[in-house]
């Protein structure tokens, strides 16, 4: 893996939305849309109306900015029918932070 | 001879293709019944002579109109597709008993059909009215695919052969797709007894009178459809394009079909033309473009006449169906549930200006109508019936 822009700062909430929230912006960007409020209670499915197919865009931009420091594939993997319905922002925000503390303790 | 039993869903994008496949079966002399919920509509669109064994069906099933995604899935699995096949099963059964089909052709959405006919020990074909189910878009949930599994297990415990194991959704004998891998794409799902016979267009009934004289031919023209399934949701979408063909009245006509009569009209109006139903094969020799839900059939009958579509998909097959067309370079994508008038305008323009996205749905019109159609299906089934498959 070879990240564009390696992050060596430390992992945090507000930094990590801001990157997921400039994702998903360049995401509905490609529908022509700029003006959509993202927070962590936001979600996928109903708020965003994100489908399946995008959210393999979604896991490029997410590896394009982190590397293999997080598996989006690996999230998605484990989760249930009704928690992919549930998801939100904050869930993969909560995750990338994770993640990113793992790969520095690691 | 053979003897040839449908089951479908009291669905007409799912009944329709089968209409014309099935004449084709009768004119070499074998014969052809449906199973079906609605069988007035089976004969509405197949013919009033139409061979139709009724079976119950599920009543007042309203999805709210907001669930989109897996939430449509989860609800559309739950409250339709698993009760639909619980209900159908005892009259396809009893069907199957009286009629003696060779082989029993089953809809992909109608899983009784399916199971039924594997637990009888019949020769089954998958009709595959669809193709959103060829590409794995749920492949990275694999606890997706396992609850839809588990519902299926469940389903052929209470009306299959409970050591039976084949997935209803595709027969191990035979599928029809009623696509081709140009629209699908490459990473189509593809096996021996997996035909891709490109979409089985029928001439249907003539539907209302419509005022061809209307259409002006020094400007586009261009259609305007949600299909016959999403009347419910449609009012703010169907306004936005208005806008944006009002505001290219100089070079563009639009004619919006409005079943739920969501927009208001105007009288004598040049622009836009508003009517609940509108003979849409016909139109489609005459138009240049076409904006709509990304629905299975609306798609393939416009590219069946190599007209581009801006695609706006709401839910169900839909994205996947937009996705294809998108990645066929037929047409382009926008967001049903948020898009503007400006945005579908410059999508429009796109269409109507670039060549390239009309060159690529000539490309598929081509593909479709070599790919053999209804009378390439009638062939595959008898084939299947002499024990050829």
């Amino acid at each position: 893996m070879n990240p564009t822009r390696p992050t060596t700062e430390h992992a945090d909430e507000e930094a990590v939305l801001a990157d997921i929230r400039a994702m998903l912006l360049t995401l509905l960007e490609e529908y022509g849309e700029d003006d959509v409020e993202i927070g962590t209670t936001t979600t996928f499915n109903r708020d965003l109306e994100l489908e399946s197919i995008d959210l393999v865009t979604l896991a490029g931009l997410l590896e394009q900015r982190y590397g293999d420091r997080v598996n989006f594939a690996e999230f998605l993997a484990g989760m249930e029918f009704e928690e992919i319905i549930e998801l939100t922002v904050g869930r993969l925000v909560e995750y990338v932070v994770h993640s990113l503390k793992a790969a520095e303790a690691g | 001879m053979s003897g040839f039993l449908f089951a479908v869903p009291p669905l007409v994008g799912h009944i329709n293709p089968t209409v014309g496949v099935a004449a084709r079966l009768a004119a070499r002399g074998h014969r052809v019944a449906w199973a079906c919920p609605d069988p007035g509509l089976v004969r509405r669109l197949a013919g009033a002579r139409a061979v139709v064994y009724p079976c119950a069906g599920v009543a007042g099933v309203e999805r709210p109109p907001g669930l989109r995604g897996p939430e449509a899935l989860k609800f559309l699995w739950e409250r339709y597709l698993v009760p639909l096949a619980d209900a159908m099963a005892p009259g396809v059964r009893a069907a199957v008993e009286e009629y003696r089909p060779d082989v029993v052709v089953a809809d992909q959405q109608a899983f009784a059909g399916a199971l039924v006919a594997e637990r009888l020990g019949l020769p089954w074909a998958t009709s595959a009215t669809t193709s959103a189910e060829f590409t794995d878009v749920y492949d990275g949930m694999p606890k997706v695919a396992a609850w839809l599994g588990a519902r299926l297990d469940e389903l052929r415990g209470r009306i299959g052969d409970p050591a039976g194991g084949a997935d209803p959704r595709f027969s191990p004998h035979l599928v029809l797709a009623f696509s081709t891998p140009e629209l699908v794409g490459p990473t189509a799902r593809t096996g021996e007894h997996i035909h891709y016979v490109g979409p089985s267009i029928a001439d249907r009934p003539a539907a209302a009178d419509f005022p061809w004289a209307w259409l002006d031919p020094g400007r586009s023209k261009v259609l305007v459809t949600l299909g016959t399934a999403n009347a419910d949701a449609g009012g703010r979408f169907l306004a936005e394009c208005v806008t944006a063909v009002r505001e290219r009245a100089d070079r563009v006509q639009g004619v919006l079909v409005d079943p739920g009569g969501t927009l208001a009209e105007r009288g004598d109006d040049k622009d836009v033309l508003i009517l609940p139903t509108v003979p849409q094969l016909p139109l489609l020799e005459r138009v240049d473009a076409v904006i709509c839900h990304a629905g299975h059939n609306t798609v393939c009958e416009a590219l069946w006449h190599g007209v581009p579509l801006v695609v706006a998909p709401i839910r169900d097959d839909q994205p996947v169906v937009a996705a294809q067309v998108v990645d066929a370079g037929a047409g382009l994508r926008v967001r049903f549930g948020r898009v503007t008038s400006a945005r579908l305008g410059e999508a429009l323009d796109t269409l109507l200006n670039d060549p390239a996205h009309r060159t690529a749905a000539a490309r598929i019109r081509t593909a479709f109508r070599t790919a053999g159609g209804a009378t390439a299906a009638a062939s595959h089934l008898a084939g299947l019936a002499a024990g050829e498959a």
